[in-house]
């Protein structure tokens, strides 16, 4: 018996619906894509030795923002940006905070690994559901993601015996936040076709690939990778 | 390498599963974790043929479970194999068995329609569903069973549920063209398959599954069932050798009667043991040798170097390759699972 999984009811982009959903769920990614900017700049104030390639993953975040934008232009949406700063605040707050106290560790599991991962995640499963304009925008960002990605991963690896206990501290203090911020916007995503259980797991494999890469076992991948997800509250 | 992806039977195996192992997180959680949870490479395996190779494998848990199926969330069954499928390639893995449900849902939901995945497309060569194996494995099981348990092949009804399924096709074209026996009962629910089934064969006799049962020396279950049906033994033949090849099984519980046998269907038995932990979260006797028709069926391709989906689709299984498949698992020293199921409360002896 051949049975074809239920096709997605026809999106139309235009819809009041649509575009209300969209004016938020943009407007997080345009921030995520600024903060990630300043991160990177940042990170290249802490780290002289790579503020080369480091100005340069910064460079191309903005490129990243203005893509988005247009994307948000086509559609004639306006980003909901007070909201999608408040959504940002507490992971934000935490690199804030991490970089005064030149925590490099911390700093880069929050930009490089969670936040890139978190991207690398939503963008893979908007692109089936996008709109032909912003599904070409978004192909190009994923590619650059996994290369930043790369950076952080690297870097972590070269340590990883002295970074090991920060990258599980910070993993333990912001994977929870992430779970809490997909699950605030889970009305917005379905909204926009796009499922939340989808987007964890894609969450799952890009991260604990790259927790994998930098040195820890298949079973403290697990672990830390599944760190707060069951208890994050349900809508 | 070779890989086997698999999947647990249900929720509740798969919580037992995650808390033997130590993954709490895994272990207190509803359907909805699993339905989050990525594929993980959870196995390392060794194992030696009777000829002396040594070839290394992977098991690779998809974190499907029939649940899905049930609740109608097909994309999220979609999305177990496909990253499984995904995950497998990535590590560079040759030849891969889809186990038990993946390679339905590969087809039920035109699976090679989906093959880009992330940053990857997926090469069908590099996967079988491993169905071919089976298939022959429980036609051995049927002929050499039957002689075990005093039935004559000759006299034998043999009933086959799932007839019109890729392994249960198999099954019935080996009973009709190499096994000599008496009557063949056709059981599915679809009438139209059936009736190709049966213009195909030449011969069988299309029954539904209460019908069935009470006129079969033999029962082959091979459906596709989300979960077990409750089998009163009262109103089956005695003997009766009944082959559950499900997974999860087709036949719910235990079933205890004089004269009744059940074998664990689609089985294997190695003649060395395995290097290898996942074979004893599931109920066989003896792990280290017993286990998957369709994981061995990865192991021969293996051995044998053929890195291509040597099983395919449904409805394409022949006889040839049946008994091709066949003769490799004798060279490498599998042999079908004749040992009493502990499904039937006999005595397992030794
Ligand atoms: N032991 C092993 O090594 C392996 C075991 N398996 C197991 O074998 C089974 C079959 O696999 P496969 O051949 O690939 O599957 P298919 O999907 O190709 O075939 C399944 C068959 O079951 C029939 N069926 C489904 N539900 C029922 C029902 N309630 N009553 C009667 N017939 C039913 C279907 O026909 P219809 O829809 O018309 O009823 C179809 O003929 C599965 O349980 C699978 O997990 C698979 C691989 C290896
Ligand atoms: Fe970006
Ligand atoms: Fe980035």
């Amino acid at each position: 018996m051949n049975r074809t999984a239920p096709s997605s009811a026809a999106l139309d982009y235009r819809s009041d619906t649509y575009r209300d959903a969209y004016s938020r769920i943009n407007a997080i990614v345009l921030e995520g894509e600024r903060e990630a900017h300043a991160n990177y700049l940042t990170l290249a104030e802490m780290l002289p030795d790579h503020a080369e390639a480091l100005k340069k993953l910064a460079a191309m975040e903005n490129r990243h923002f203005k893509g988005f934008q247009s994307c948000a232009r086509n559609l004639e949406v306006t980003p909901d940006d007070p909201f999608a700063r408040a959504y940002f605040e507490q992971l934000d707050g935490n690199f804030q905070q991490a970089a005064a106290e030149g925590d490099l560790t911390t700093c880069m599991v929050i930009q490089a690994l969670i936040i890139e991962c978190f991207a690398i995640a939503a963008y893979n499963v908007y692109i089936p559901v996008a709109d032909a304009f912003a599904r070409k925008v978004t192909e190009g960002v994923v590619k650059d993601e996994y290369t930043h990605l790369n950076f952080g991963q690297q870097w972590l690896k070269e340590r990883f015996v002295t970074v090991r206990e920060g990258i599980e501290r910070a993993n333990a203090q912001n994977l929870p936040i992430v779970w809490r911020m997909l699950n605030a916007v889970e009305a917005d995503t379905e909204v926009l076709q796009m499922d939340k259980e989808a987007i964890v797991e894609d969450f799952m494999i890009a991260y604990g690939e790259a927790l994998g890469d930098i040195g820890f076992s298949m079973r403290d991948v697990m672990k830390m990778s599944a760190r707060g997800l069951a208890s994050a509250p349900r809508q | 390498m070779f890989g086997l992806i698999g999947h647990l039977t249900n929720l509740s195996h798969a919580q037992r599963v995650a808390r033997d192992l130590g993954y709490d997180e895994y272990a207190s959680h509803d359907l909805e974790f699993w339905c989050m949870a990525p594929p993980q490479a959870v196995d390392e395996i060794t194992i030696t043929s009777v000829t002396g190779q040594v070839i290394h494998g992977q098991y690779v848990e998809s974190c499907f479970l029939p649940e899905m199926l049930a609740q109608g969330r097909f994309k999220t069954a979609m999305r177990k194999i496909l990253n499984a499928m995904a995950l497998v390639q990535k590590r560079g893995i040759d030849i891969t068995a889809l186990g038990g449900f993946s390679s339905i849902i590969f087809e039920n939901f035109s699976l090679d329609k989906l093959l880009n995945v992330r940053d990857i497309t997926l090469d069908i060569q590099r996967f079988t569903t491993g169905n071919t194996h089976t298939a022959y494995i429980l036609c051995q099981q049927v002929e050499q069973g039957a002689v075990r348990y005093g039935i004559d092949p000759a006299k034998a009804t043999v009933a086959v549920v799932g007839a019109t399924g890729d392994i249960g096709s198999a099954v019935c074209r080996w009973l009709t063209d190499r096994a000599g026996i008496h009557e063949l009962l056709l059981v599915a629910r679809d009438a139209e398959r059936l009736d190709r089934l049966q213009q195909e064969l030449g011969t069988g006799r299309i029954l539904p599954v209460e019908e069935a049962l009470p006129k079969a020396d033999i029962v082959v279950w091979v459906a596709s069932m989300n979960q077990g049906m409750a089998i009163d033994p009262a109103g089956l033949r005695t003997p009766c050798l009944l082959i559950d090849g499900g997974y999860p099984k087709n036949m719910a519980g235990t079933l205890q009667r004089p004269g009744i046998h059940i074998l664990d269907g689609g089985m294997v038995e190695h003649s060395l043991d395995i290097d290898w932990q996942i074979m004893s979260f599931l109920n066989v006797p003896n792990p280290a040798r017993q286990f998957f028709a369709c994981f061995a069926e990865s192991m021969l391709l293996e051995f044998e170097g053929l890195h291509f989906n040597f099983s395919w689709g449904r409805n394409h299984i022949t006889v040839e390759k049946m008994a091709q498949i066949g003769s490799l698992s004798k060279k490498h020293g599998f042999r079908p699972l004749l040992e009493p199921s502990q499904r039937s409360g006999e005595l397992v002896h030794g």
